[in-house]
């Protein structure tokens, strides 16, 4: 029989999954916004938006110190930060299009050198899932091959139920022994109906067909018309659940200091930039080009995937209101 | 070829300079060892490490040194950045980080039997130094060498002594040119590709291998495949700014590849769809 969860008991396991240890992520109110950060208790806990940022910095920090080193009578002592201190968490509450990530990202993560500081958080993480009843405007995951009732990517996976609470579905083995654990907190589904999935606008999008184009045209007057406009602001980059380039920076001086990993943009005119000035990268039409290759070629070659889940931040946050799946869109047609 | 996955990628290990040579104005040699009784580096030629200026930053820096085991890591580097410039102030006893060795080799085994044609440009001559090295070491089990080195001007000429070394070989081809001079210099005046000329080898049976500007780089290719090599004969040392060194940070893509873990040495034919197109 399908199981299902209440509102309120979906709180209290958030509640006593806080009080065994482990680090609860979801969705909650955070000044002006809603980010994925640590719950202190079920009720901050907010189900009705889409936080602004994605939820990979649950498994990879805006920044984090990878490691510290002081110098001494002895020479320089570097002292590691153990990711096997990583705490157990659960993710609660998180969108289709932010569970399907770490499945992408996994790829660049571990296809030589494993990042050890991802793998740790990422094996050490369940992912509950909550399937999307409502999409704005920008929303497109349909168009990218998701949808608001995908799966994959979750452990457990929740769908709103018309009569309130959400029906639960088991995906991984993640999943069936947290189901189990807290057997307690779950019930019947019986004959309550879940809610119908949202329905993202915007025409399906052909991305072996996009790729394609993208093979051939390196060079196309399209990038130019593209980044006439961009600013070359990051935000789509910081936004997005699959964008995974990053920066390490030092904090410090000789004698004493930290090494740290910090998220980092293609569209930023210093990405490429070599000290002695050279630029390969040297125009912004070129760092547009990168982000779209990057996405829908470059990682496809390597990887046979894209690095893209539709959840539309980027649309929402562009200040000069560059829409990729616009711009999908007109590769599409061509 | 290569030696295995680097145990501890992230980690710079702590290395003592026990060696400091000025080449030219802008251009030092460092000699390292690790700190404590760690084993010296395994490398292949052609690999890099990040050199790290404990609280200044990282640079990816190609290994320079003999492969054959010497116990030091040798960095040739010229100053040109905040990085680079703190370590031209190192001296000895001075200690940095290092991580790594990184990257991929060049195909000095699958070279045996052959002809070697190595061209460098300015410091691209430093990672084919340690091709220079292993070739030298078992200098019966290839061809004729040649060596085409082109840099700037004769003051920006760096491993001097050795390359008037080795020039003096009878079993090597070694050519050295520069870009400008002054009414002193009596050698060749000109770019990497007028050596060529004096070059020979069987084109059918020959490894080339190239590492300076990607200018530089592409006109050796064409001048080469004009006297009859194969790309698939060819490979080249590609360079870009570097941060993670395992591939995952992002900075050094080309397209679908990662220099730090995909190059930096790179058969022609791998890469010359996309090379010539500097804004990649």
């Amino acid at each position: 029989m399908p199981k299902m969860i209440t509102e309120q008991n979906l709180r209290a396991l958030i509640d006593l999954l806080v009080k065994e240890g482990s680090r609860v992520v979801g969705p909650k109110a955070a000044g002006t916004m809603t980010l994925y950060e640590p719950l202190a208790a079920g009720e901050e806990l907010v189900l009705t938006e889409l936080p602004r940022r994605s939820a990979k910095e649950a498994f990879f920090p805006l920044c984090e110190t990878i490691l510290t080193y002081a110098k001494g009578e002895e020479g320089v002592q570097v002292n590691d930060i153990d990711p096997a201190r990583f705490p157990e968490t659960v993710l609660v509450a998180v969108r289709p299009c932010d569970a399907a990530a770490p499945g992408i990202l996994d790829a660049v993560f571990s296809w030589d050198y494993d990042d050890q500081f991802y793998q740790e958080r990422r094996k050490k993480t369940a992912i509950i899932g909550l399937a999307c009843t409502k999409a704005d405007d920008a929303c497109f995951c349909t168009a990218v091959g998701l949808s608001p009732a995908e799966t994959q990517g979750s452990d457990l996976f929740l769908t709103p139920l018309s009569g309130g609470g959400f029906r639960v579905e088991a995906v991984t083995e993640k999943g069936e022994k947290l189901l189990a654990r807290y057997s307690q907190l779950f019930g019947e589904a019986g004959s309550a109906q879940p809610l119908p999935p949202a329905e993202p606008g915007g025409e399906k999008l052909e991305l072996a067909r996009i790729k394609a184009w993208l093979d051939a045209n390196f060079e196309s007057p399209l990038w130019q018309e593209i980044a006439d406009r961009c600013a070359g602001c990051g935000a789509c980059a910081f936004l997005c659940p699959a964008c995974h380039c990053f920066d390490i920076n030092d904090e410090g001086t000789e004698a004493k200091g930290a090494r740290r990993k910090s998220w980092d943009a293609c569209g930023f005119a210093k990405f490429t930039n070599h000290a002695s000035g050279h630029n390969p990268r040297d125009a912004q039409n070129k760092r547009y080009r990168n982000r779209l290759m990057h996405k829908f070629k470059y990682y496809d070659d390597k990887f046979g995937k894209h690095l893209c889940t539709g959840c539309g931040r980027c649309v929402r946050a562009c200040p000069v209101g560059i829409d990729i799946k616009a711009v999908l869109d007109e590769i599409n047609s061509k | 070829m290569s030696p295995g996955p680097c145990e501890s990628p992230m980690r710079p290990q702590p290395y003592v300079v026990r060696g400091v040579r000025r080449e030219t104005h802008d251009v030092f040699t460092l000699e390292l060892e690790p700190a404590g009784d760690a084993a010296p580096l395994a490398f292949g030629p052609g690999q890099f490490t990040m050199l790290y200026a404990f609280g200044m930053g990282e640079v990816p820096i190609s290994i320079s040194g003999d492969p054959a085991g010497n116990t030091m890591l040798v960095h040739t580097i010229r100053a040109v950045g905040t990085v680079t410039r703190a370590l031209e102030r190192c001296r000895k006893g001075d200690v940095l980080g290092v991580r790594g060795p990184f990257g991929t080799c060049w195909p000095v085994d699958e070279a045996a039997g052959k002809d070697v044609v190595l061209a460098a440009g300015g410091i691209g001559l430093a990672p084919l130094r340690s091709v220079m090295y292993r070739l030298l070491a078992r200098r019966e089990r290839y061809g004729r060498i040649a060596l085409l080195y082109g840099t700037r001007t004769p003051e920006d000429i760096v491993y001097r002594d050795e390359l008037e070394e080795w020039r003096g070989r009878l079993d090597l081809n070694v050519q050295v040119t520069v870009d400008r001079a002054g009414s002193d210099w009596r050698g060749n005046v000109g770019a990497v590709t007028t050596l060529l000329p004096r070059a020979e080898f069987d084109p059918a049976n020959t490894v080339a291998m190239f590492c300076g500007p990607e200018v530089m780089m592409r006109f050796t290719m064409l001048a080469l495949m004009k006297r009859g090599l194969q790309a698939e004969q060819m490979y080249l040392s590609m360079e870009r700014n570097m941060k993670c060194g395992i591939g995952l940070c992002g900075h050094c893509q080309l397209g679908p590849f990662f220099i730090c873990k995909d190059g930096p040495v790179f058969p022609y034919d791998r890469v010359k769809w996309l090379f010539g197109r500097e804004e990649i």
